[in-house]
């Protein structure tokens, strides 16, 4: 296969040989979706050749490019949510019009389901799933059909250990079968683990590649891939964060006497559809602490967010934000206290992606407000410009769509709004997901700011490394219960017997 | 700047849209298009008399589009303003009979007030379904127009009837002329001066509020103002109740302005006419006046079609029907257009 010249990639020339596991790295925003796109045809590039198996292929064509075996499974998700998980694989795999009948269907799919080792219930509706059970479903739309071109844009950002390790078992199976299959990866470690050759992006060029991985060393990618520029966070105290990231694994020296940032005593909430209810759960984050949250999503990671947040109600317990009762307080009233959430779908409940990004910026400042209490829009604009300048996000203006940026800068736009002088607990749910390897130390780097600022914070995340790596302590969740407390050194493999419910 | 001029433009693009469609259907249709769009540019605009006829009908249609847009905004869609419309002149004519004898400057501001209570009313109940366990407000405040207009027939035949009445439709005695706000023209300075506080209201409501922020961020992502600790609840209350006071406003204008009485079934179509105001102006507050007053004419040349070019005032259906069409067809072709600008610009 070949490429030219397109325009958010520029002149990027380069022939995957037939067979094999082909990663395609880099930052986001460096052309690695583009790229992906113009593959499955979704993207018609202004100039340039794309060919598959050695015939010249018609571009911006999906329907050609699957006739010709390219699948590709999208970073976000598309699946119409009224669909049945065995629907939505049967509509999207495009297999004939032949009548079938739902148990035919059912049983299909649930075979289907469980050679790849998923466990997802395939009567259920697409809107009912977590999302990462979206991004299992999709992956297993496309390996539906019989694709010998298998294209997975970062397959691996939503998937927990287990749920990775059982995908790159299944790719190697493909492989095996002699279907090409290409990666976009933005973990190194990943790439490491699965791939046969390596093909860095930036900038929308091609800066290597495909390097057969027996001739690569990890330092030199991971340099191709951020350029020579350093990744640092511009204007906030970056020192107290280097020197607090050094000693991560040392205890916090807050004040012991004083209340904990956050505590839960023994709640409880009623089932609902965000997976698992929690049970009984207690926990106590105290101010200049990070917390880690561990378990495989669907364990009651949600409805812990929401039950916090105060958009769900508990059934038993006792919430409390720097010693303040706050159960049955309103969203609100806990943020006045507070209480910030970086939640894990930035773009529904993070952001108003239609909305101008000061608009995003100022609303829990302004939901704290009386109705009527007079604004004036252009002194917010020029807060919110003064703020996200010094927090680096990039965009032309203000008034701009919060749709139109890229998802490091979104998440960095939320960080803006949600640490500020008042912050005093932060709740980040997978705050790093879907980010490249910048974005998310950007993302830890401006936790650790705030930990050193007296915050205290519950870092909810499915990536072990990750949670190594940040917390000083790690609780891990299962079924909506807290099961186990892990503290440094951190064992990977206890860590993992453990999210799966077997004994540490 | 660039979005405000946007929202001037917008109005004028879809106007000058819908002329040309309506015209090619004319033409084709076999009459002159020539001739209709002259007749209407001159029975709404530059006739003699002309723009104050179309004001009669822009300054009750703006009031109630004001109100629309502030709940559409919010992501309501409050499609019951003919209904609210309605129940305010109902409240007002109450009002007024019970009043009558009393003062004009205590009875009449006192009138319309409950003329707003009444509008504010009728949109409290599907607000409350609403918000309470999600009754979809399209459906409750459509059927709410029904009630309302039955509601008009029992009142105009039953308690407020006019005994004297002689006409095919029922109606309510007339006011006495010290009650009146306007002539039967429907233009005066207090009608003006009202259409202009709920201009100036409503922009600084939307503009200048928390509230407008907030609507406008509730009707784009709900979820997401929830988790910023946003009262959807309050947001919603408040704009169905905005609404549909505005409508009832507009209602008790007309019973004290130019009707001067309750009939049955008058201005059938003031509230549907008043969504398709707001949704032209996509909400914006000055849109809206410029929109309003397009209507207002297109409204009141319908009146002259028939005289001047020999064409049904129905032909002034086909107006609304087209720009009712092209807001559908721009709501999603706009969203494509935007999509295909953001794989360009995006990563």
């Amino acid at each position: 296969m070949s490429f030219g010249e397109v325009q958010a990639l520029a002149d990027v020339s380069v022939d995957f040989p037939r067979g094999g596991i082909h990663a395609v790295v880099g930052q986001n925003g460096a052309g690695k979706t583009t790229f992906a796109r113009v593959v499955a045809g979704l993207v018609r590039p202004d100039s340039g050749t794309l060919a598959i198996n050695g015939r010249e292929a018609d571009l911006g064509d999906v329907s050609a490019a699957r006739a010709a075996g390219i699948e590709l499974v999208h970073q976000s998700f598309a699946l119409p949510p009224s669909f049945t998980v065995a629907e939505a694989i049967e509509f999207g795999s495009g297999g004939g019009l032949g009548l079938f009948s739902r148990r035919t269907l059912l049983s299909r799919c649930r075979d289907h389901l469980r050679q790849l080792g998923m466990d997802i219930d395939p009567s259920r509706r697409i809107r009912e799933l977590a999302i990462e059970q979206k991004q299992a479903v999709e992956i297993a739309r496309a390996l539906a059909s019989r694709a010998e071109i298998l294209i997975l844009d970062e397959p691996t950002a939503v998937l927990p250990p287990p749920g990775i390790e059982s995908l790159f078992g299944r790719v190697r199976r493909l492989k095996e079968n002699g279907v090409t299959i290409l990666l976009i990866l933005h973990k190194t470690r990943e790439v490491w683990a699965i791939a046969d050759t390596i093909t860095v992006l930036r900038d929308g060029r091609l800066i290597a590649g495909p390097v057969p991985k027996g001739t690569a060393e990890p330092d030199g990618i991971g340099r191709m891939i951020m350029g020579t520029e350093a990744v640092e966070r511009p204007g906030k105290g970056t020192e107290a964060g280097q020197a607090r990231g050094m000693e991560a694994a040392t205890p916090p020296d807050a004040d012991p006497a004083g209340p904990a940032a956050l505590e839960l005593r023994r709640v409880s909430t009623a089932g609902s559809e965000d997976g698992a209810s929690l049970e009984d759960v207690s926990m106590a984050v105290m101010p200049g602490e990070i917390v880690g949250i561990a378990g495989v999503e669907g364990n009651g990671q949600v409805g812990l967010v929401k039950a916090l947040a105060g958009l769900q109600g508990t059934s038993e317990g006792e919430i409390a934000i720097s010693g303040r009762a706050a159960a049955t307080l309103s969203p609100a009233r806990r943020r006045s206290l507070g209480l910030r959430i970086i939640p894990f779908d930035r773009n529904i409940e993070g952001l108003s992606m239609t909305s101008a990004l000061w608009e995003n910026w100022v609303a829990g400042e302004l939901a704290a407000r009386p109705l009527l209490s007079p604004i004036n829009p252009a002194k917010l604009r020029e807060r919110c410009g003064t703020a996200i300048e010094e927090w680096g996000v990039r965009c032309d203006a203000v008034t701009q769509q919060a749709g139109s940026l890229s998802g490091g800068n979104a998440q960095k736009l939320i960080l803006s709004r949600e640490i500020d002088g008042t912050a005093r607990v932060i709740v980040a749910a997978q705050p790093t997901r879907g980010l490249d390897i910048g974005a998310s130390a950007f993302v830890r780097t401006a936790l650790r700011d705030a930990v050193a600022e007296g915050c205290g914070i519950l870092f909810i995340s499915s990536d072990l490394d990750e949670l190594f790596e940040v917390s000083d302590r790690i609780l891990v969740m299962l079924s909506g219960r807290i099961v186990e407390e892990l503290k440094p050194p951190y064992d990977l493999a206890a860590a993992g017997r453990a999210m799966m419910g077997g004994t540490a | 700047m660039i979005p405000r001029l946007e929202a001037i433009l917008r109005p004028v693009a879809f106007i000058l849209l819908v002329t040309v469609l309506c015209g090619g259907i004319f033409e084709i249709a076999g009459h002159s298009a020539f001739l209709m769009f002259n007749s209407i540019l001159d029975g709404a605009f530059l006739g003699r008399g002309a723009l104050e006829k179309s004001l009669r009908w822009a300054l009750p249609l703006f009031i109630t589009a004001v109100g629309v847009g502030i709940s559409f905004r919010c992501g309501f869609f409050n499609i019951g303003a003919q209904g609210q419309f309605y129940m305010g002149a109902i409240f007002a004519a109450f009002a007024a009979d019970f009043l009558l004898g009393a003062p004009a400057f205590i009875a009449v501001p006192l009138g319309i007030l409950a003329g707003m209570a009444g509008g504010a009313l009728w949109a409290l109940w599907p607000g409350y379904l609403r918000l309470r366990s999600g009754t979809d407000e399209v459906i409750t405040t459509l059927m709410g127009n029904f009630i309302a207009g039955l509601i008009l027939v029992y009142v105009t035949s039953g308690p407020l009837k006019d005994p004297s009445g002689s006409g095919q439709q029922a109606s309510t005695r007339i006011l006495p002329p010290e009650f009146r706000i306007s002539d039967s023209h429907g233009v005066s300075p207090a009608i003006i001066g009202i259409a202009a506080a709920v201009g100036l209201a409503g922009w600084l409501l939307v503009n200048r509020t928390a509230f407008g922020t907030l609507a406008g961020l509730a009707g784009r992502n709900p979820t997401m103002l929830r988790f910023q600790g946003g009262r959807i609840w309050q947001l919603g209350l408040s704009s169905f109740l905005i609404s549909g006071a505005l409508a009832g406003l507009a209602g008790s204008i007309e019973l004290f302005g130019p009707s001067g009485r309750l009939a049955s079934g008058f201005l059938p179509t003031h509230g549907f006419t008043a969504i398709l105001v707001a949704l032209v102006a996509n909400f914006a507050v000055v849109a809206t006046a410029v929109s309003a007053l397009f209507f207002g004419g297109l409204f009141s040349a319908a009146l002259f079609l028939p005289i001047l070019a020999g064409l049904p005032a129905s032909a002034i259906d086909l107006f609304n029907a087209a720009i009712a069409l092209l807001i559908t067809a721009e709501v999603t072709l706009g969203r494509r257009f935007r999509r295909l600008l953001g794989v360009r610009g995006g990563a």
